[in-house]
């Protein structure tokens, strides 16, 4: 019984300090966005697109959300890739999804515009 | 048990946090006073996801780059003491995140690197600094992390964010994860404006986690 008590105090006394579930699922995009602004070649942009793809469509994380920013990144790369239409529609549901980006995303889309 | 023996609260340790409310971070450029040219690299990008995972708002590196770099405002180090204002005009930024990375050391045999950076978030509107903590991290990237008192922590940085990344961006991010444990929620986390009462770290820290 004592062992019982001091086991569920130290279970108690680690899961203070432990930090929950994640928000978000990320997959490889974080690694393979960075590859790509490394490399810049078609193969890393093409494995940026598919682990975007991959974060929009498949989220487990806590909030079942696009995480910030992944909707955009991924528009703005469809744009410049000359995916025009589909690049802007993702831009807009970032700021669907987080209105804060608003001013951000619209100096985004004037710059891409001109 | 020792490293949840800390006594000061989130509330009065970063009590501005709680003042402001930020929601939107933008992430700097990293300012790099090791010779490792290459760390700035690696750093910039651990920054994104662990703060989003804090709650906020964080705008993508990868598209702020080019605008930084555009509008001049790729180094950090003029902007750490200076009016940021502009963040918050051009991005409406709440707050920027700068990090300066102190020392970086990779031991090869031992699969070791030591990372020693210090976090500072400073708000775009009073120019005051939020949040701000140091850490002086090893990251040993030669085995998988396992139990012991950091085990929740450390599973958080090498199971939450799987990759297939080098040992180098992982040792960035760990230590990223490790050093702002304490840093309170934003507005998507779950314990947002809830967290005062939890303990906050010392603003210094010395630790070692695993991958």
């Amino acid at each position: 019984m004592r062992k019982l008590f001091i086991l569920i105090v130290c279970v108690m006394a680690m899961s203070s300090c432990s930090t929950q579930k994640s928000l978000y699922s990320w997959y490889d995009s974080e690694d393979a966005s960075y590859t790509y602004t490394k490399r810049g070649t078609e193969k890393t942009l093409e494995e940026a697109m598919v682990q975007y793809k991959k974060v929009i469509e498949k989220q487990k994380g806590v909030r079942k959300v696009v995480p910030p920013g992944v909707n955009a990144e991924y528009g703005f790369l469809l744009y410049k890739a000359g995916k025009k239409e589909e690049g802007l529609a993702l831009l807009k549901a970032e700021t669907k999804a987080y209105p804060e980006s608003e001013k951000f995303i619209s100096r985004i889309i004037k710059q891409l515009e001109k | 048990m020792s490293s949840c023996a800390e006594k000061i609260t989130r509330g009065s340790q970063y009590p501005k946090m709680y003042e402001e409310k930020p929601l939107t971070i933008a992430v700097m450029p990293p300012i790099n006073q090791t010779n490792h040219v290459e760390a700035k690299d690696y750093f910039y990008t651990t920054l994104y996801a662990p703060l989003c995972e804090k709650g906020y708002y964080v705008y993508s590196p990868m598209m702020t780059m080019e605008m930084f770099q555009t509008e001049s405002a790729y180094d950090a180090e003029q902007f750490i003491e200076a009016d940021l204002s502009q963040f918050r005009n051009i991005l409406g930024a709440d707050a920027v995140m700068f990090t300066i990375i102190k020392s970086w050391k990779r031991n090869n045999v031992g699969g070791k690197i030591k990372a020693g950076v210090e976090y500072i978030l400073r708000s775009t509107k009073t120019g005051e600094t939020l949040y701000n903590r140091e850490g002086l991290i090893t990251v040993d990237t030669s085995v998988n992390g396992g139990g012991g008192l950091l085990g929740p922590l450390v599973s958080l940085a090498a199971t939450a964010i799987k990759t297939a990344s080098t040992d180098k961006v992982v040792a960035g991010r760990a230590c990223t994860v490790f050093v702002l444990s304490d840093m309170p929620e934003g507005k998507y986390g779950t314990m947002y404006d809830k967290d005062q009462n939890q303990l906050a770290g010392k603003s210094y820290i010395k630790a070692t986690v695993k991958k």
